[in-house]
């Protein structure tokens, strides 16, 4: 039996089929648009209104939002510059961040112990640093060559389960050869003092991050641009056969690479773990997870977005939770930092995949 | 013996076969050419000889030397530079640091500056563009820069796939003038074309390919008042 009647028929110029086709999809993404700026507005508005933080807690905010952005940034340039010459997501960096913290508290804590870390900073930091960037260069290395070389004609996902594994594997070992018990970074007496800057009290441990972070990425970013080898790098990034057919060996360039991120995972194990006075074998997982949405969210494979990306996602996860969370009410609005800093990276994939200054993350190496 | 001596190469693409037992040799200081139709095993031809492909069966020598088991990067060192299709420029890195890298298998300094130097009288746009990133150029200079680039590396065989593609006929002119000035200077040139009757009016030698095989050689004049070659790539 048919219906009594035809079916209706509907009108159907092309913006309206546009408009029926979009819409599901549409609507969802516009609602995620519009919550989170609501959110912004409102909690911008109710936390003025409020006016619960003192100019010297938003001080406090903006320093340990660019301290801990300057450590984002160092790991982010390690995800950028491997995604750049393999187009591979290093899921491991993170914990190559982790294995440098390690072999710096290994050192750090005989230096503390002996008084040298109090009484010869500059020496005593500069050893724990060197321990730590041989470890996580060495791992990054191995890295490369046992797990990554093999999978560098596969295509698809393999090498970036791959690179899952490793994670675990770094991880798993650590806590089995280290345990599984939070271990406190040494805190010495020079890194409790505070600067004074235009009467506010700076944390003098979060001046000395950022500026030798600052200083790190300078030299790297001078290396990449101005040195033969980090001029092959950004050819091989660019198109790896034509690099070869110059006479530049393009494995050459990968373990290059891996040495300079590698370096500055360890730099930033060691920063991170002052930062936060501790190590353990999972303390890698966060940091590099946000460091890759740092890296995303300036532009995978470009080397200024990821410093960029790097103080911006420190800076919005640090003043956040004040300014747009504690407005609209939420009770412990710093439980929530992480979940700032996952919506921005999911926020950027939906709407910026390409980022700030870089290439699209689905894009394919040709 | 010939500067390079291609014997009985079979090269294939997974499981599809792209040549099919091609032998060719490549005089010393020459200009020699392979024409043919889309899909004919010229870029492969090129691709085997500079190490992008290994040939599944035959031999490749370069000078005395086989050529079996070394990478792209060995064989670039050897002198042997291959412009690929598409000139395949850096196009995010400034004209001076293609130059730079065309020249990286060298430690000569001095040597190099001065290579610089020569390559900026030959092309003279470039001096202009030294500073600019690459990929903002137009087609006819970014040819420039590929072939400034592969002579940085001071090859004695050049092979140049594929030149005149995209430009407007003037700069193929240039563009075979060019080839030709490079040519006076020692280098040898082993060129893939599709426009044909150019290639063949410059080249000494000539192979006429068509699906994986060689159908006819011979000087490239001869190869022009050839019947066949006449009706399949010249009208």
């Amino acid at each position: 039996m048919s219906a009594s009647s035809p079916a209706v028929a509907l009108p159907s110029a092309p913006w309206l089929k546009a408009l029926k086709r979009l819409n599901a999809v549409d609507i969802v993404l516009w609602a995620l648009r519009i919550a989170v700026l609501l959110v912004i507005v409102a909690g911008t508005i109710g936390c003025v209104v409020k006016g619960r933080y003192t100019a010297a807690q938003w001080v406090d905010f903006v320093v340990f939002g660019l301290t801990i952005g300057s450590i984002y940034a160092q790991i982010a340039l390690g995800y950028t510059m491997v995604y750049g010459v393999l187009r591979l997501i290093n899921f491991a960096h993170g914990d190559f961040v982790m294995t440098g913290a390690f072999a710096g508290y290994f050192i750090a804590v005989p230096l503390d112990q002996s008084g040298f870390l109090q009484r010869q900073p500059v020496l005593a930091m500069a050893a724990i640093l060197v321990v730590a960037i041989a470890t996580s260069t060495s791992v990054a290395l191995l890295t490369e060559r046992i797990a990554y070389r093999p999978f560098r004609r596969v295509t698809g996902l393999a090498p970036l389960i791959c690179a899952i594994g490793v994670s675990f594997f770094l991880q798993q070992t650590f806590r089995g050869m280290f345990g599984s018990a939070v271990k406190s970074y040494p805190e010495p007496q020079w890194q409790r003092a505070a600067f004074n800057v235009f009467g506010f009290n700076v944390p003098r441990i979060d001046v000395i991050l950022i500026a030798l972070a600052l200083l790190f990425m300078l030299a790297l970013y001078l290396i990449v641009h101005r040195t033969r080898m980090g001029t092959a790098m950004r050819a091989v990034a660019e198109d790896a056969e034509a690099a070869a057919l110059m006479g530049i060996d393009v494995n050459k360039v990968i373990v290059f690479t891996f040495i300079l991120g590698g370096a500055m995972a360890g730099i930033a194990g060691v920063f991170y773990a002052f930062l936060y006075k501790q190590v353990y074998f999972f303390m890698g997982f966060t940091p590099g997870i946000k460091a890759f949405g740092a890296a995303v969210l300036g532009g995978i494979g470009s080397i200024p977005g990821a410093m960029l990306g790097g103080f911006f996602l420190g800076l919005v996860e640090s003043v956040g939770p004040a300014l747009f969370l504690d407005g609209i009410g939420i009770t412990a609005p710093y439980q929530l930092r992480d979940l700032i800093a996952f919506t921005l990276l999911i926020m950027v994939l939906i709407f910026r995949p390409h980022g700030l200054l870089g290439e699209r993350l689905s894009k394919k190496r040709a | 013996m010939a500067l390079l001596e291609i014997d009985d190469i079979h090269v294939f693409y997974d499981n599809i076969q792209a040549l099919k037992g091609i032998s060719l040799d490549v005089e010393a200081n020459r200009i020699v050419t392979l024409v043919g139709g889309n899909g004919a095993g010229k870029s492969t031809t090129l691709r085997a000889i500079s190490g992008l492909l290994h040939p599944r069966q035959g031999a490749i020598r370069y000078d005395g030397r086989p050529l079996a088991g070394l990478g792209a990067h060995d064989i670039a060192a050897m002198g042997l530079v291959h412009v690929p299709e598409g000139r395949r420029i850096f196009g995010r890195l400034t004209v001076d640091e293609n130059l730079l890298m065309g020249a990286f298998t060298r430690r000569d300094r001095k040597a190099i500056a001065e290579d610089k130097e020569r390559m900026m009288t030959l092309f003279p746009r470039l001096r202009e563009r030294l500073r600019q990133v690459a990929g903002t150029l137009s087609g006819g200079e970014q040819q420039m820069v590929a072939t400034a680039r592969a002579m940085m590396a001071r090859p004695r065989l050049l092979l140049m796939d594929e030149p005149s593609m995209g430009l407007a006929p003037m700069v193929v002119e240039q563009v075979f003038e060019t080839i030709q000035a490079i040519n006076a200077q020692g280098v040898t040139i082993l060129l893939v074309e599709q426009n044909a009757l150019m290639a063949l009016t410059i080249a000494d030698q000539g192979y006429v390919l068509e699906s994986g095989e060689i159908v006819l050689s011979g000087p490239g004049r001869d190869l022009i008042d050839d019947e066949r070659v006449r009706q399949a790539y010249l009208g």
